[in-house]
């Protein structure tokens, strides 16, 4: 398989790929490397932060007063904190990588936020055990989790007085998209949800006696349904189908949709629903290596944090800190803005986040630094701009950086080619005539001038 | 001497001393400098409940619909003999009472949608509820009229659609400071340097080095201006008092901007509404009292308009979770020195007359106002920016 190809997967389905594996996969065909993709991704492994303290007095082991319960807030959020921060290391380091990336994806499909650390852990492993199985029964956890049936406020649609929030987020948001059914669909399908919720340890329970028994007419059809049912009758529409793979398109592809690629993966998904044959699908497809597609995509705030961190392993030993620069371009896991989660594409991109986007990899892995040197000069002073750098960032972030690792994972690679492994993009013209007037330093120098530059937002 | 005075000397003097093309000269920047309007909108996000806002406290319609959600009689802050506002409101009745606010009833548009986004971005377009545009409503001004990006600045960490046009977007920042500091590195202004504007946005690449450069150009003058000035006025310690601080520091520092953007968001109450709507619309109100103060003091206020409104309102029947559930037309306010119909504007809705939905029948779209700024307040063509032709109303 070509490089380029290799290293466009390794980017859709991951975050990016060293020169090394470049080298081992490139001997492989392209079924091949796909095969072994999901391969690795057989397996699921939970993500898990140690809540034993808040599972004790949930299990109802430990009494609680209402001051108990504070404490049990406040630990609830430090602990969700250590989540977020489990997660992104968890996207660093995991060899489950196409799993890792689709959850990521649903938990943007399937926006969920609460407050009890518990509850949350526990839909995000849902996301990661569905994340390339059958979207049927996904949708129908999802439906039973406790996070969802308090945000989108299930628990309290009850058959005296429904509330309709889950029902029309079910449709507009997760499975149909808006315009793709009536306000009455809406109204009748909320009827079929009454009596969702959940026991203190987060199970779910259905309440009998809130739910509402009586007939619903829903896309034509009537009958006593239940949730399950009215999730069955969604799916039937083919709308359904192509609502999600639009959504994988856009993901994984290009923002811009094309009407017969979508067609094609409608077709695949409306068979079974099966997640995973429809990620091979597109995988496989030839337009996936298109020259449009690659390199073509503006990287995600995590995409570009995760991404820096599998070139140049950065530590936080703060992790608030992490957490603040996740806010600062946009994107907090666990902590999405609203239901519809985030557009995505230019829309990271503003004033705010374009300048520090473009800083930084300079700020995190270089003292601020950014080598200006022309060709035949030689800076004397880099190192005391750097460590002037330090006195004003070094102090706001503490952080470790493992430039050994960089070291060894690009040991033969040549600096001149350094590009081809850190850029996917074509360099704008500019650009490039502007590097070519810059001295290569260092590999190290030069990686930080190539990360500084618009063209390493793109994957 | 104060400057109009100074001016209105000068000038005099000027016609008896001076050649007259000199005297046209000093006429336009006087002209630029004075009288320079600015529209503040501020988005109440989530879909505010229009009416335990202004609450018709006569209605008995109002309290059959709402029997644990009404707001009792008595803690009503009355207007007139129909219409109150709630108790959180105490700030903004003052300014009721000063002349300063018009309350704008029944707002909505033809076909509501009630999806929060979809809704959202309708208001933010002003485009009709079955029809999407990539660009927002003051996005398309800043195509037409903006000089700089900064014409248009919305004081938050990310930009909203409503400031982004085919050709120019506003510019975000909350820390004008933090954004200049992080724009100086000479390597991107030589990155920046001769890059060709053409056809820059029309791809992703491109669009990230347009948007690198207008934000290099305007953290400059942004933070270099606005540095000079500092409030003295105590804001409420919350996120939306600091962006109304922020963008009050702007308008007095004399920034050449026409548009500012905020948001006060979590109005989305489906659960025990009462609350949470309580302590939002204290924010809200007592934000924008000392938001008002800030720009009298610096004689600012009169050259500016303040237009709040959120994309929905809400159920006229409350929920089974002392809530209510996302509606259609909503009331919004428009808060300024030069208004011409102070007070309530205009009847409240008919809670007889409902849709099918249980919702509330709009009277007056929303597009109507935005006109109406644009064209007596901003002094634009509407017609341009809207794509359509609105009656004006006359409020200003």
């Amino acid at each position: 398989m070509k490089a380029k190809h290799i290293q466009h997967l390794y980017w859709r389905a991951g975050f990016g790929i060293l020169p090394n594996q470049v080298e081992v996969l490139s001997k492989l065909k392209k079924e091949d490397v796909i095969r072994n993709l999901f391969e690795s991704s057989k397996n699921v492994t939970a993500l898990k932060v140690d809540t034993a303290e808040i599972d004790a007095v949930l299990n109802g082991e430990t009494k609680r007063s209402s001051e108990d319960l504070k404490k049990l807030q406040k630990l609830s959020r430090e602990k969700t904190i250590e989540l977020n921060v489990a997660w992104v290391d968890r996207l660093v380091n995991s060899s489950e990588l196409l799993r890792e990336k689709m959850t990521l994806f649903w938990a943007n499909v399937f926006v969920c936020e609460d407050n009890n650390v518990v509850y949350i852990q526990q839909f995000n492993n849902m996301l990661r055990q569905h994340a390339l199985g059958n979207f049927k029964d996904f949708v129908n956890a999802v439906a039973k989790e406790a996070a969802m049936t308090k945000y989108l406020n299930t628990k309290q649609n009850k058959k005296q007085k429904p509330n309709e929030n889950f029902a029309r987020e079910l449709m507009e948001l997760f499975t149909l998209g808006e315009g793709h059914y009536t306000e009455n669909d809406i109204k009748e399908s909320a009827k079929a949800f009454t009596g969702y919720g959940h026991n203190l340890n987060g199970e779910f329970v259905f309440r009998r006696f809130a739910h509402d028994t009586t007939d619903k007419t829903f896309f034509g059809k009537t009958g006593s349904f239940k949730g399950e049912d009215i999730i069955d009758i969604i799916l039937e529409q083919k709308q359904c189908a192509k609502f999600i793979c639009e959504k994988i398109y856009r993901y994984f592809v290009n923002g811009v949709l094309d009407e017969a690629h979508i067609n094609q993966m409608a077709d695949v998904f409306y068979k079974d629903y099966h997640i995973e044959s429809l990620m091979r699908f597109v995988f496989s497809q030839e337009w996936f290596y298109n020259e449009e597609n690659i390199g073509t995509k503006i990287k995600s705030p995590i995409e570009l944090l995760v991404g820096m961190n599998v070139l140049v392993p950065i530590k936080f030993n703060n992790p608030k800190q992490l957490l603040y620069i996740q806010k600062q371009l946009g994107q907090t896991l666990l902590d999405p803005p609203n239901v519809a989660g985030w557009k995505g594409g230019k829309n990271w991109i503003d004033s705010n986040t374009i300048v520090l986007r473009l800083k930084l990899p300079s700020i995190l892995l270089n003292d601020a630094y950014i080598s200006k040197m022309e060709l035949g000069e030689s800076d004397g002073m880099m190192a005391t701009k750097k460590s002037a750098f330090k006195n004003t960032y070094g102090k706001k972030f503490k952080i470790e950086h493992n430039w050994e690792a960089f070291n060894k994972n690009f040991k033969d690679v040549d600096v001149k080619d350094l590009q081809d492994y850190i850029l996917l993009s074509d360099l704008n013209l500019e650009a490039r005539h502007y590097l070519k007037s810059l001295n290569k330093v260092s590999k190290h120098e030069y990686c930080i001038q190539l990360m500084s530059l618009p063209e390493y937002q793109m994957c | 001497m104060d400057r109009r005075k100074f001016l209105k000397q000068s000038s005099l003097a000027s016609s008896l001393f001076f050649v007259p093309s000199f005297v046209k000269a000093f006429e336009q920047v006087a002209s630029s400098e004075l009288g320079y309007k600015r529209l503040v909108i501020i988005q109440l996000s989530g879909g505010n409940d229009g009416l335990n806002t202004v609450i018709p406290f006569r209605n008995d319609l109002y309290y059959k619909e709402r029997p644990t959600l009404s707001i009792p009689k008595n803690e009503v802050i009355k207007l007139n003999d129909e219409l109150g506002l709630h108790s959180s409101l105490t700030p903004l009745k003052r300014l009721y009472d000063n002349g300063y606010l018009s309350i704008i009833n029944n707002v909505g548009y033809p076909n509501p949608v009630r999806s929060h986004f979809r809704s959202m971005d309708i208001w933010q377009t002003a485009t009709d509820s079955n029809k999407f545009s990539q660009t927002g409503w003051l996005g398309r001004y800043l195509d037409a009229y903006g000089e700089q990006p900064y014409s248009a600045i919305e004081v938050d960490d990310n930009l909203s659609l409503a400031l982004k046009g085919s050709n120019m977007n506003g510019i975000a920042t909350q820390d004008p400071k933090t954004l200049f500091n992080l724009s100086r590195d000479p390597y991107f202004k030589n990155l920046g340097k001769h890059q060709n504007d053409a056809h820059l946005s029309e791809h992703n690449l491109g669009y990230l080095y347009k948007t690198m450069i207008d934000a290099q150009s305007s953290a400059k003058y942004i933070y270099e201006t606005s540095k000079t000035v500092s409030s003295v006025k105590e804001y409420p310690n919350n996120k939306f008092g600091k962006q109304l601080k922020t963008t009050a520091q702007f308008i007095n520092s004399g920034l050449q901007t026409k548009v500012f953007y905020t948001s006060l968001g979590g109005f989305d109450t489906h659960v025990n509404q009462q609350n949470t709507q309580k302590k939002l619309l204290k924010t809200y109100a007592e934000g924008i009292e000392t938001f008002v103060e800030d720009l009298k003091a610096n004689n600012t206020f009169k050259d500016t308009l303040i237009l709040t409104f959120s994309e929905f309102g809400r159920r006229v029947k409350q929920n089974a979770s002392v809530g209510t559930d996302h509606g259609t037309a909503n009331n919004v306010f428009i808060i300024g020195d030069q208004l011409k119909k102070q007070g309530v504007y205009n009847n409240m809705a008919s809670l007889s007359d409902l849709d099918d939905n249980g919702d509330l029948k709009f009277e007056i779209d929303f597009r109507t106002i935005y006109a109406t700024v644009l064209n007596k307040w901003l002094e634009v063509d509407d017609h341009k920016i809207l794509n359509k032709s609105f009656n004006q109303l006359d409020f200003i």
